[in-house]
């Protein structure tokens, strides 16, 4: 594993830190791994978990209108 | 027509040959047949609704439609007319689709309408097919070119209208789903003059905007004519060039409009569409929860394998018995030191012989050695001794002639040739110059035998 080169997992957009976990958890299933690699993939696998957690539980939909202006449903 | 076609041709024949084979029939088989052959025509008339009888409690509704030159009666069952949901009244022009039938009590002919839209939309339709049919044949509506909608989208695009209900459907459903996605919004007029444009506008401007990877295209429920601007080819043809897939999610219309068929995935409202793009919370949550135990478990079996197999390892005999692994080298061991033991005192006493050897043979060389250099000494030594002697004899003639030469130099020799000096009175300094002396000073005056006391008379410049 090159530690240093992959991306912080707070970094990773939700689907990249999703897709890396479920990687990790079918390379460490397939039990062909060193155990140091094991750790360590553990480990990411541990703080990719936490950020995907994080993103989907703070997350505040963020709305941005480019063009007109939002009104509330009752002006309707 | 089929009418027409039924009689046989030629008016002569036909006549003679009806009043000859066939007998007369009765008025109502004859209305019968009538009814018959003209429940045969099924068709789509267009005209203007003149009287109109829509009355509670009938089971149909009875209406003529009329163009310039002709009338024609028209009835609709009931739940028929309920269906099509038009607020039928005089002066408007519809599109029937029904066929003939005969009423034979009033011996009256009348259409007998399916159903019934208003002509202007009818129009509308058949110019919306051609545009479908050629987009079509253009291959913009193919399968191959949908797009697959990405599964995490990073940001989502909206085009809709900033009022009513479609764009809160969306947000409330995004908000409930995917809260993770930002969504970004392109708030455009959607019905009516200038639509298109804006639409096409918001479309391109959403696209265009960085992180977006799915468009929404949405619109509240409406009418045919409502919807129209969704059926534009310039919508058609900006959607086909977006960049990121769109999905359409555009009112509860039956039929689909053409953005419909040209986006990558339709959905039929607002919120389906906003479902469609994003996955659920609740699925996500349960992924991520599957994915915890699975690490946990992967690794600790991971952990647990090795330490079984550490265990196999440390019951294996060379770490049970420490002895079993050395024994053999202890052995070996033993072997050489007795081998050694054995190989010792032989060694040594070949080794004395050798030693005592090589004494004798030193004895024996060590005179020869030293001769050649002690002739050599005794010739060093008389050279030595003669280089000394001449050296010698050198330096005391030289020493002869340095004598005479200092004689020579001293100032007794000169005064012994008749020369003076002249001293003051102590006798300590030498009187150089007539200005060291005045008349009646007392000087000595040194002569080669003695000295002379002077007293000075006078002191002249020699001139």
């Amino acid at each position: 594993m090159t530690e240093e080169l992959t991306p912080v997992p707070e970094d990773l957009s939700f689907g990249a830190a999703l897709a890396e976990l479920e990687q990790i958890v079918k390379a460490l299933e397939g039990g062909q791994l060193e155990l140091e690699d094991s750790l360590a993939r553990y480990e990411r696998g541990v703080s990719l978990l936490r950020a995907c957690r994080a993103k989907l539980g703070d997350a505040q939909q963020r709305v941005t209108m480019l063009i007109g202006e939002l009104e509330d449903e009752e002006s309707e | 027509m089929s009418l027409v076609r039924t009689v046989p041709p030629g008016p002569g024949w036909g006549a003679k040959s009806l009043s000859d084979a066939v007998p007369a029939l009765s008025v109502s088989d004859a209305m019968r047949l009538a009814k018959r052959a003209l429940e045969q025509l099924s068709l789509r008339v267009v005209g203007e609704v003149s009287e109109c009888t829509v009355k509670p409690g009938y089971k149909a509704v009875y209406f003529t439609v009329r163009d310039e030159y002709a009338v024609l009666p028209c009835l609709m069952w009931r739940d028929a007319f309920d269906a099509c949901g038009l607020d039928l009244r005089p002066g408007m022009l519809v599109e029937a689709s029904g066929s003939f039938t005969a009423y034979a009590p009033k011996g009256r002919m009348q259409f007998q309408v399916r159903s019934l839209n208003p002509a202007g939309e009818g129009v509308l339709r058949l110019q919306v097919a051609a545009l479908a049919r050629r987009l079509e044949a253009e291959g913009l509506m193919a399968t191959e070119r949908k797009r697959p909608l990405p599964a995490f989208p990073r940001k989502i695009g909206l085009v809709t209208s900033p009022r009513g209900k479609a764009v809160h459907d969306v947000i409330r459903t995004l908000c409930r789903r995917y809260p993770v996605a930002e969504l970004v919004i392109a708030g455009v007029q959607v019905e009516g003059e200038g639509s298109v444009a804006a639409i096409v506008r918001g479309l391109q401007t959403v696209a265009d905007h960085p992180g977006v990877d799915v468009v929404i295209l949405g619109r509240g429920g409406g009418s045919y004519e409502d919807l129209m601007p969704f059926n534009a080819e310039e919508i058609a043809r900006a959607i086909a060039a977006c960049p990121v897939p769109v999905v359409t999610g555009i009112g509860h219309e039956p039929d689909d409009s053409i953005a419909d068929m040209v986006a990558d995935y339709r959905a039929s409202t607002p919120t389906a569409a906003a479902e469609s793009v994003a996955p659920a919370r609740d699925e996500i949550a349960e992924r991520l929860d599957a994915a915890a135990r699975l690490l946990g478990r992967a690794l600790a079996h991971s952990v647990r394998e090795r330490a079984h197999h550490l265990r196999l390892l440390a019951q294996r005999p060379v770490f049970r018995d420490t002895a079993c692994l050395l024994s053999a080298r202890m052995q070996s061991l033993d072997f050489t030191a007795e081998a050694l033991n054995r190989a010792l005192p032989e060694s040594l006493r070949l080794s004395q012989d050798a030693l005592a050897r090589m004494r004798d043979a030193m004895g024996r060389s060590a005179s020869h050695l030293l001769d050649p250099h002690a002739a050599r000494v005794d010739a060093s030594r008389t050279r030595l001794s003669a280089g000394g002697m001449r050296f010698l004899e050198r330096g005391e003639r030289s020493w002869d002639l340095c004598a005479a030469r200092l004689e020579d130099l001293s100032p007794l020799g000169i005064l012994q040739r008749g020369y003076a000096v002249c001293y003051d009175e102590t006798g300590s300094r030498v009187v150089r110059s007539i200005e060291d002396v005045r008349s009646g000073d007392r000087v000595r005056v040194r002569l080669a035998s003695g000295s002379l006391g002077c007293l000075v008379e006078d002191a002249r410049t020699e001139s």
